[in-house]
């Protein structure tokens, strides 16, 4: 009953530092990013472009890539569209290239825009067919990197 | 994954980090390349990086878009009738959806809002058939509640939503050639459209839009994997057949598609989406 007493009179006590303990922990933990954070940041990027009348599609690709390693993603566009692409991380610092290739393997023309967490290509595709979107991801601090690349069209 | 790799950045212990490192190695199985800068020529046969085998199959409305920029297609001819099978095949059910979210797609096109609403009511039954309606619900609602606005914005980003949607919760309960058989259905009645409107006004520009054998081929391989019920069921046998017609087609219009060979991709999706609503269990 004693005892019980004390504890009781002891909870507020225990509480603060309960509390003081969650907000140290808080504090001191590194922010988690993760690929969910590089979709945000790609429908970020998407904003200007939503204004300018893009439709964003709801599909998307994402994952997680080696710094420096490259990825290859088939898609399908259509002549007479004009496409947005929206490369996005969720790592800081890193370095973003983003390329697209038609048929033959031949560049083609974009327009790309990078900011801290992502880059932007317009384009406009010379031929109704499949096209190659080649890109990397590069950190000088981060082994492992967060990605997702969204798109849009009008 | 995410928390291993924060632990080695934050350099808790040698122990953790190896770990963390031979747990980082198994996870990048590839070898890094460095980066791509200065390449303007590219083989996709020696790619040194990663392939990302993930498609994404485009919504009708990408297509239609580029119709309406060639001319002012009619697209309220091109709306039709929903007349869908009584089943409880869920192979079924799947195709069904996809066709019926792709005629929805039509209909925002159209600017059709009653039959917008009468999809989005079919939506809501099929999910409750495939027994998915927790999670179509909410869209399904919205494209109701958005066709009594005229907001045909927001009616295609939700049969958009609608879709992913379907395909994401299927891939959760491991329904992965379910989820396949939605963006096959809607592919099929995509293209049927987009067949009918060149045909009407055939031009070279338009019928280059059906320059897509990269998309049947992805079909033809993810259908080609699934389970052997899936890929051994008579109307996916029919289907598989078909794509490979269409298939032909497309790859023999090197020069250009022809009217001729746009009426024949044309008359077999038909006949695949007629296979499709015949089913009668």
């Amino acid at each position: 009953m004693h005892s019980l007493s004390l504890l009781l009179l002891r909870l507020p006590a225990l509480w603060a530092q309960a509390l003081t303990a969650l907000l140290v922990t808080l504090i001191l933990t590194p922010a988690h990013a993760s690929v969910d954070d590089a979709h945000s940041f790609a429908m970020e990027a998407a904003v200007p472009f939503v204004e300018q009348g893009f439709i964003v599609r709801e599909d998307y690709w994402n994952g997680e890539i080696k710094s420096g390693q490259q990825l290859m993603i088939k898609h399908q566009l259509f002549k007479g569209n004009e496409y947005a692409f929206w490369l996005a991380t969720a790592n800081e610092g890193a370095k973003l290239d983003l390329k697209v290739f038609d048929d033959k393997g031949k560049a083609i023309e974009i327009d790309q825009k990078k900011a801290e967490l992502w880059s932007t290509a317009r384009v406009n595709p010379p031929k109704t067919g499949t096209y190659t979107l080649v890109f990397s991801l590069t950190s000088k601090t981060e082994v492992g990197l967060f990605w997702a690349l969204a798109y849009g069209y009008r | 994954m995410t928390t291993q790799l924060w632990m080695a950045s934050s350099a808790r212990s040698t122990l953790l980090a190896t770990l963390v490192l031979t747990a980082t190695s198994l996870t990048f199985p590839l070898k890094a390349q460095g980066t791509n800068a200065g390449v303007q020529e590219f083989d996709p046969l020696s790619f040194p990086g990663q392939v990302v085998d993930d498609v994404v199959v485009p919504v009708p409305s990408e297509v239609f878009t580029v119709l309406d920029k060639l001319g002012e297609p009619n697209w309220r001819q091109e709306v039709r009738d929903l007349k869908l099978p009584q089943s409880s095949d869920r192979i079924l059910l799947s195709l069904v959806f996809g066709y019926v979210v792709a005629e929805g797609f039509v209909a925002v096109q159209a600017e059709d809002k009653e039959s917008v609403k009468d999809i989005g009511r079919e939506v809501i039954d099929l999910a409750k058939a495939l027994g998915i309606s927790k999670s179509v619900l909410p869209h399904a609602q919205a494209i109701l509640d958005a066709a009594d606005q005229n907001d045909w914005k927001s009616i295609r980003k939700e049969f958009d939503l609608t879709q992913k949607t379907v395909r994401t919760t299927m891939e959760q309960m491991r329904d992965e050639d379910l989820a396949q058989c939605v963006s096959l259905g809607g592919w099929l009645r995509g293209t049927a459209s987009v067949t009918s409107i060149v045909t009407k006004t055939f031009s070279a520009d338009r019928a280059e839009l059906l320059n897509q054998p990269m998309l049947v081929e992805h079909f033809l391989s993810v259908i080609g994997k699934t389970p052997t019920a899936t890929r051994e069921h008579p109307l996916v046998v029919k289907i598989l057949s078909g794509l490979r017609d269409v298939l032909t087609e497309m790859e023999s219009a090197v020069d250009g598609f022809t009217e001729e060979s746009v009426r024949t991709i044309g008359s077999k999706c038909d006949s695949l989406l007629s296979e499709i609503t015949a089913v009668v269990k």
